[in-house]
């Protein structure tokens, strides 16, 4: 689904990534996790085109990102945004058919019926006709995933989706990401949400420094991890 | 478009003379209406009953166009004072010292807003600081509190300082002979609106783009040295 | 002070309107704001262009915007006098060619203010929308712009405060608007000045003054939609009706 070959992105004289080499299969969960500025995010933003990449090749089903549209190749990629990135300026029901209705994936007369579907998918069906700042986190990340969900991508990436919220509130924004799992998308997701790493995900990729360290199934990956530098992030993060 | 009365002297020397009056113009009312908006701002600050009296005078020079109070200066002004008075400034005084004058105090209005508003940023324990070393009110405001204000609106007294300069051009509506007013002159005379609107545009521009990219750079000079990290 | 008002108060609201050309206050007025509506789709252009992904638009814009800071008001009126009538190819009444000046001295500055505005919007926001698959033009018209131009009125409601200032400007080349209108009747009066300017600038004084009560106003009932919950419908409502 998502194939990385020496992947390299530099930032003036920094080397963010230092060849990315992997896969994601179709109907895979990935979770990406690292120490912080180990090139995680970089690393998902690259598959969209959020950043160019110097170096290497990058395919979603077997298209080289470079040689498609820019715009072809976003629609067909949901993207989930730390920070939510809600369009706060129209209603929660009109940021899911904003793009879908401008891009003519789904007629105008359908488009209320198709949003309240995929709001009531994430249990916001209620909420619909709120904005953004009436919401509370939890409920805007859900609406962020009904709005990707809305132009029907085969891949979803999440960028530290939980990160950005009360402790209070990640559970349902996860439960909304397991429930996207079991119906079979290709996700990869950027978190710290070790839980979630060890109940859905089908990999995890350790990355540091810009490079992936170990790939490997999550009870592997928390039992006996191979890699020191895995040891040490898993000893921090339990510390935690 | 004809370029052949670049070719007299006497036109350069025109354009000479209304440029050295913009100049002229310029900087007196410059280094007044920049000491004059200080001193507003302290009067401002120190003085419970002068505060409404500097927001009165900010208000007027912030709602009347330039060129209205620069006509206020020069028509209906002379007509308030006495009469010995008036007759000394009719036979002593042109539109040049009027001109100056409106475009001083209309400067030193905004500059003292900006300056307020620069003081406005510092943070209260700086004040507190320079009680507690033992400075005195005018020790603190020179050596600690006006370089940080200043550095504050810095921006801002750039700007000013470019609307002064682009506002000496009134002074054509009193009969000041700068720049713009020979211009126009050199417009009447020989019909080449072109060259006669071209040389002064390029003067102009040399002037306010060393203005402003100065500014920059003095902007960005004051901002690596500054100790403050805002 | 009362006698001249009664003598000459409606050449001063209206100069000779309805027998004759419309003129002193109202056509300051007019004047502004007929530049701000013809200045303003232009500035959002000039701003969109100094943002511009590509670097030559954005080059040409900022020599564009530094050339109009860099000229006096009343320079730019003097060639609007020279190449309005060279563009168009008819000649174009005093009003009209100031018109055109202010237009393209408002399209810098407004511009610039909403470039302001434009720069301070998250980079989330375009991120997001660019990554539903939104093209530049889409994510500019639906998500950029009715934020930004919201945040925007009440600089609008300043840049026409400037405008009223700046028509003044126009009684130098012999437009009817409010200071000439003043210039007019001191030099029939020639007795009363004092009175005449008086009266002059407290005219500018009440419409300017006016008019910035009303940005601050806006400033701060934007800033409550902004930081409350209760208000968004009206941002959208103002969104929308822009």
């Amino acid at each position: 689904m998502i194939q990385f070959s020496g992947v390299e992105k530099r930032y003036g004289g920094y080397l963010a990534l230092r060849g990315i080499d992997g896969e994601v299969a179709r109907s895979e969960v990935v979770v990406l996790c690292g120490p912080s500025g180990s090139g995680k995010s970089t690393l998902i933003r690259t598959v969209n085109r959020l950043e160019a990449i110097d170096k290497g090749t990058i395919k979603v089903e077997g298209v080289d990102v470079r040689d498609e549209c820019q715009n072809r190749l976003r629609a067909r990629i949901g993207f989930v945004f730390q920070q939510f990135n809600l369009f706060p300026h129209i209603s929660a029901l009109r940021n899911v058919t904003l793009a879908p209705v401008l891009l003519g994936k789904w007629p105008k007369r359908e488009a209320r019926e198709r949003a309240l579907h995929l709001l009531n998918r994430v249990g916001l069906g209620s909420l619909a006709d709120r904005y953004p700042s009436q919401l509370s986190g939890g409920q805007q990340q859900r609406v962020a995933i009904a709005r990707a969900l809305a132009m029907e991508p085969p891949v979803m990436l999440f960028d530290e989706p939980t990160s950005a919220l009360d402790p209070e509130m990640v559970g349902e924004v996860l439960a909304v990401m397991k429930g996207l799992a079991r119906d079979g998308m290709t996700m990869v997701c950027v978190t710290h949400e070790m839980g979630f790493a060890r109940e859905v995900a089908d990999k995890v990729w350790f990355m540091a420094e810009g490079k992936v360290l170990e790939r490997a199934s999550p009870t592997e990956f928390f039992t006996a991890p191979s890699h020191p530098r895995t040891r040490n992030f898993l000893a921090a993060i339990r510390a935690a | 478009m004809t370029f052949a009365i670049l070719e007299q002297a006497d036109i350069w020397r025109l354009f000479a003379t209304g440029l050295r009056l913009t100049a002229e113009l310029f900087v007196f009312a410059a280094i007044l209406g920049f000491g004059f908006g200080a001193a507003l701002t302290a009067l401002r600050q120190s003085n419970r009953w002068a505060a409404p009296l500097v927001i009165g005078f900010v208000e007027y020079h912030r709602n009347v166009p330039s060129l209205v109070q620069l006509l206020v200066w020069y028509f209906a002004v002379p007509q308030v004072l006495p009469a010995i008075l008036r007759g000394w400034i009719e036979q002593n005084l042109d539109g040049f010292v009027f001109a100056i004058v409106a475009l001083s105090l209309n400067a030193a209005a905004y500059i003292s807003e900006d300056l307020r508003s620069g003081f406005r940023t510092l943070p209260k324990g700086q004040f507190e600081a320079t009680e507690a070393l033992g400075l005195s009110r005018f020790q603190a405001l020179r050596l600690v509190l006006l370089p940080q204000a200043v550095r504050a609106c810095f921006p801002a007294l750039v700007s000013q300082t470019l609307s002064l300069f682009k506002a000496t051009t009134l002074a054509m509506a009193i009969g000041v002979g700068e720049l713009m007013y020979v211009a126009r002159r050199i417009d009447g005379q020989t019909y080449a609106t072109f060259a006669a609107f071209l040389v002064p545009t390029i003067m102009y521009l040399c002037c306010t783009l060393a203005i402003m990219f100065g500014g920059e750079r003095m902007q960005r000079r004051l901002v690596a040295t500054g100790a403050d990290s805002r | 002070m009362i006698d001249i008002l009664s003598r000459f108060g409606t050449s001063l609201l209206i100069g000779q309107f309805p027998h004759g050309p419309l003129g002193g206050i109202a056509l300051t007025v007019v004047m502004s704001a007929v530049a701000l509506l013809c200045a303003f789709p232009f500035a959002v252009g000039v701003a969109m262009a100094r943002t511009s992904p590509i670097a030559a638009v954005r080059r040409l814009a900022a020599v564009y915007v530094y050339f109009v800071r860099g000229v006096p008001l009343l320079l730019l009126i003097f060639w609007a006098y020279f190449v309005v009538p060279l563009v168009t190819g008819v000649g174009t009444s005093a009003t009209v060619t100031v018109i055109c000046a202010l237009v393209a001295y408002e399209g810098a500055y407004l511009g610039e203010a909403i470039r302001g505005a434009l720069e301070a919007l998250p980079r989330g926001q375009v991120e997001a929308s660019r990554s539903l698959g939104l093209g530049y033009w889409s994510t500019s018209t639906y998500v950029v712009l009715p934020q930004v131009l919201v945040s925007c009125l009440p600089s609008m409601v300043n840049q026409f405060i400037i405008l009223v200032k700046d028509t003044s400007l126009a009684s130098l080349v012999g437009v009817h608007e409010l200071t000439f209108s003043a210039n007019q009747i001191n030099a029939q009066l020639l007795t009363q000045p004092l009175e005449v300017y008086a009266l002059l600038a407290a005219a500018y004084f009440v419409l300017c003054f006016a008019l910035s009560r009303l940005s601050q106003f806006l400033e701060s009932k934007i800033a409550r939609i902004r930081s409350g919950s209760t208000g968004s419908a009206a941002v959208v409502a103002i969104a929308e009706a822009i």
